[in-house]
């Protein structure tokens, strides 16, 4: 299918407003050693397309995993009976005369290839990352793994646009979790953070053996660490919690189907209203926030969005000042605004909607020992394990797994069950500092779910260490 | 579809080597999607998607390949027959599973329940009745098939049609109301007076604003509200493997130094047939196990897997140890007389974006969200503010736990996440004492 798609499905569009066909061809392979066994290794593979069809008022959109030409027509069939049924009955139709033709192509770079190390050097591999994690005695619990995908896209449509699209991912995860006094604390690595476009170099890069014996040793540390005390305090968030902070109160919040309403059932709206763009004080002067769809190795990194819209990189805020949503080009003519290239999907099986797509915060000037430095009293927190925030994106909360206490400008000593809350709006106002490029970490989540029907999907977060102010910190039973 | 499945089974079994074992896990779904806002067509289709769980054991080595279907036997037979050759070369390479294990005994099964649903039917329904109000939602429905098969000679079956109608109603000041429709077989009365509910507590839901300040309150958590706090608890809490290495929230209590109220018993029951009793590895899953009873820590969830690694007896559940039909048994409280019960307090209807804020002590934070009144001497006043709480799950359905409602409510898990779900929820309401309302 992959090497025909565009001879088999071209012939077959149907003579409508306007039609689009979507081919997606995905592979996982997935290997975890835990309490030091390889469990069962699993490979994914799966195809299939999504027809979608404007006219006359109407919008349909059939999907199939059968990727024969009778397949293929049965799921035009599909998407042309639900775009006559919905005519007339849609919260909106778009200016079709606004979609552009576009031809091109984007593959990720990989310098050694998932397939050319075998399953077995693999699984020897993390069998060695499960021995450095289980160095100390009290170590309960640990695991490690790798999961490889890659999503290959292909797009045509009615205005003869032809668009490839290859993107492999790499996300390397490490658990360890150490017992004391019936308590038990956890340190991990990779899972909510550390995916990257990449092959199977990107392992290398990241000398997960050496992490796996530093988690170890800090977790025994947390393990007999002080529970983190309540208090109002100066905090400088780690790039692998930053991308939390990012994704929840910046990346949903400015995301314009919420804006719109479309998400009200599920994932919730906004507290951001159109009227707030181009004039609305989201944080202090040092925040800069862009869509961009260009950094290298970023998870979400790519030439065109699931709708066929070329992408390119955009300021959402900049020196603090919002001033574009997250909103693909069918949202934004809703909107009467402007657009960015995120209209994606998860999948051939689910039409794409607004979603965030690389969103990263644009480095400061100050070094991590200068922002400690200027601190009396505070906290460094790494690593989220809790998230929690409102269905406008305002009240949120989250857990780290790790605080570093700060006095007198230096680190002391580690305290566990760090937890801090705040309000969006008021949170990114607090900013003081963020952090320069050697901070500046490029970061990435396997699964932000939105949607009806729901869907997963990877969004990319580059971001340094930032420093805020006043935040409400405190610790756990 | 059946008759597909079983024809590719044997296939793929008639291509096996003596020490071979091969199962198959079938999994289909045709369905039809229209998502709503403002009470239009926001998007709509229909998904048809088809794939096969191929795992091949040898010589006590396992390796898992998971295929999407056209259901056209010639271009399937090619992708069926390589990747039986990949496993074959592949699993070679990789070590002894110690915790290899499945059904060696067999047990078949097959159920078919055809209901012919018409979701432009349905929808054209829905968008009658919903023309004055802002209504935003999904409707998802269709057929869910679930196969397995084995080369041993076992074959289960489960095919049902089903529906599920999620929506909510918006005011003007963007207060929300939220209401659920599913079943196998669409009624439109019931229809109609589960949408005249919501539109009746819109009405409510559109009075002032009533200003909550962080505190404890006395509060009526909903069957939906509670299922919220009890998914949570699911996270692992019923988690045999999850408790052996204190991932789990409900670790003290399941080594015995915590418990929840006498009141409270859960079990994981299977008994409303929407989820398979068959486990993916050819195990037949029990009626019903006892989880938590009379507020002492019963039993876990335990797969195979974990039975061979800890030396126990499974009880045939899934590698993720969590339930798919959770049941909480009834209280005292008078399911028609909530309001008159809570007194003065909060009526809880909703929560949302569930988290743990201390794991270890089952403490868990989330917001209130649709339908969440101030109540005062037994009625309802207004909408409350947006509020955030944090509450360890000892104080809900231990000490603080004023009791349980005589009435439990059905839900049915709307996630549609890469397919529909099958699993469900049977639960009461519960007033709950100080419940920490904290930003």
């Amino acid at each position: 299918m992959k090497e025909d798609f565009v001879n088999i499905v071209r012939p077959l569009l149907p003579n409508v407003d306007y039609c689009s066909i979507r081919f997606v061809s995905r592979y996982s392979n997935i290997i975890n050693a835990t309490r030091s066994v390889v469990e069962p290794v699993s490979i994914y593979e799966d195809e299939g397309i999504m027809v979608t069809v404007f006219n006359d008022g109407g919008f349909g959109y059939g999907a199939t995993s059968n990727t024969t030409k009778s397949g293929i027509k049965a799921a035009i069939d599909f998407a042309l009976n639900w775009s006559g049924y919905s005519k007339d009955k849609l919260t909106y139709y778009p200016d079709l005369s606004k979609i552009q033709t576009q031809n091109g192509s984007f593959f990720t770079k990989e310098n050694e290839q998932w397939s050319k190390v075998s399953m077995k050097d693999k699984a020897d591999f993390l069998l060695e990352v499960n021995r450095a994690l289980k160095s100390k005695p009290s170590i309960s619990n640990w695991g490690a793994g790798i999961r490889h995908n890659t999503i290959e896209t292909q797009f045509i449509d009615t205005i003869d646009s032809n668009i490839r699209q290859k993107l492999s991912y790499i996300l390397p995860q490490m658990i360890v979790s150490a017992e004391y006094k019936k308590e038990i604390q956890t340190r991990t690595y990779g899972g909510h953070a550390h995916a990257r476009q990449a092959g199977y170099d990107f392992i290398d890069t990241i000398a997960m053996h050496d992490k796996a014996l530093e988690l170890s040793e800090d977790v025994v540390e947390l393990s007999r660490a002080k529970n983190c005390e309540n208090n109002i305090t100066d905090i400088i968030i780690a790039p692998d919690q930053m991308i939390l902070q990012i994704h929840e109160s910046i990346g949903h919040p400015l995301e314009l189907d919420r804006i719109l309403g479309d998400e009200r059932n599920y994932a919730g709206s906004s507290f951001v209203n159109q009227e707030m763009f181009g004039k609305y004080k989201y944080g202090s002067d040092c925040l800069n926030v862009t869509f961009d769809p260009s950094v290298s190795s970023e998870l979400a990194s790519c030439n065109y969005d699931d709708d066929g819209t070329e992408a390119k990189r955009e300021y959402l805020i900049k020196d603090g000042i919002l001033l574009r949503p997250i909103g693909g080009l069918f949202s934004s003519q809703r909107a009467e605004m402007d657009y960015v290239a995120c209209s994606r999907a998860c999948n051939w099986n689910r039409p794409p909607i607004d979603r965030m797509g690389n969103i990263n915060l644009e480095p400061g000037k100050s070094s991590l020992n200068e922002m400690v430095s200027s601190i009396s009293e505070g906290i460094y927190v790494e690593t989220n394990n809790s998230w929690s925030i409102d269905d406008k994106r305002n009240k949120f909360q989250f857990g780290c797994e790790k605080g570093t206490l700060i006095k007198d400008g230096k680190f002391t000593n580690i305290v566990k069950n760090v937890n801090y809350r705040g309000i969006t709006e008021k949170f990114w106002n607090n900013l003081v500092n963020v952090g320069d490029k050697s901070t500046y970490e490029i970061l990435g989540t396997s699964n932000c779910g939105k949607g009806e029907p729901n869907q997963t999907i990877f969004v990319g977060h580059a971001t340094p260490a930032c420093h805020f102010k006043e935040i409400d910190v405190f610790g756990g039973v | 579809m059946r008759n597909y499945f079983k024809k590719i089974s044997d296939l793929l079994f008639n291509a096996l080597e003596s020490s071979e074992i091969l199962i198959l896990n079938f999994d289909a779904e045709e369905t039809d999607f229209v998502r709503y806002n403002k009470s239009k067509i926001r998007q709509a289709g229909r998904v048809h998607q088809v794939s096969l769980d191929i795992n091949l054991i040898k010589k006590g080595k396992t390796l898992r390949s998971s295929l999407r279907l056209s259901t056209e036997y010639t271009r399937d037979k090619t992708l069926l027959v390589r990747t039986l050759f990949f496993l074959r070369r592949e699993v070679n390479e990789l070590p002894k599973d110690p915790y290899l294990i499945y059904e060696k005994n067999i047990n078949s099964s097959n159920l078919i329940d055809d209901q012919g649903l018409n979701a432009q039917n349905m929808s054209s329904r829905i968008l009658d009745i919903s023309s004055s109000h802002d209504m935003v939602g999904i409707l998802s429905s269709g057929k869910i098939v679930k196969g397995f098969a084995n080369s041993l000679g076992q074959f289960n079956w489960h095919e049902s049609d089903s529906f599920n109608f999620d929506w909510s109603l918006y005011d003007d000041n963007g207060k929300a109301v939220k209401q659920n429709y599913a079943d196998r077989k669409w009624n439109q009365d019931t229809f109609t007076r589960l949408y005249a509910e919501s539109a009746q507590q819109l009405s409510v839901i559109s009075n002032d604003e009533q200003k909550v300040e962080p505190g404890s309150y006395r509060v009526y958590l909903s069957p939906s509200a509670l299922n919220e706090i009890i998914d949570m608890m699911s996270w692992g809490g019923f988690s045999y493997k999850a408790n052996k290495i204190g991932s789990s929230p409900l670790h003290l209590m399941a080594k015995g130094d915590r418990e929840f109220d006498k009141s409270v018993s859960f079990s994981e029951d299977l008994s409303n047939g929407i989820s398979p009793k068959f486990h993916s590895d050819g195990f037949i899953k029990p009626n019903n196990t006892e989880l938590i009873t009379e507020g002492k820590y019963q039993k876990s969830l335990i797969s195979p897997r974990s039975a061979l690694e800890y030396s126990v007896k499974h009880n045939a559940a899934e590698d993720y140890e969590s339930p798919v039909s959770i049941k909480l048994e009834t209280g005292e409280i008078n399911s028609k007389k909530i309001l008159e019960t809570l007194g003065t307090g909060i009526y809880l209807n909703n929560l949302w974006y569930l988290n743990f804020s201390d794991r270890n002590n089952a403490r868990v934070t989330g917001l209130t969200r649709f339908g969440c009144f101030y109540v005062k001497d037994g009625e309802l006043i207004g909408p409350i503010n947006t509020m955030r709480f944090d509450e360890t799950m000892y104080n809900i359905f231990g000490t603080k736990l004023a009791g349980l409602t005589n009435e439990q409510q059905l839900l049915m898990d709307t996630s549609t996440y890469e397919q529909r779900s099958v699993h469900s929820s049977t639960i009461p309401g519960a007033v709950v004492e100080d419940f920490r309302l904290t930003l």
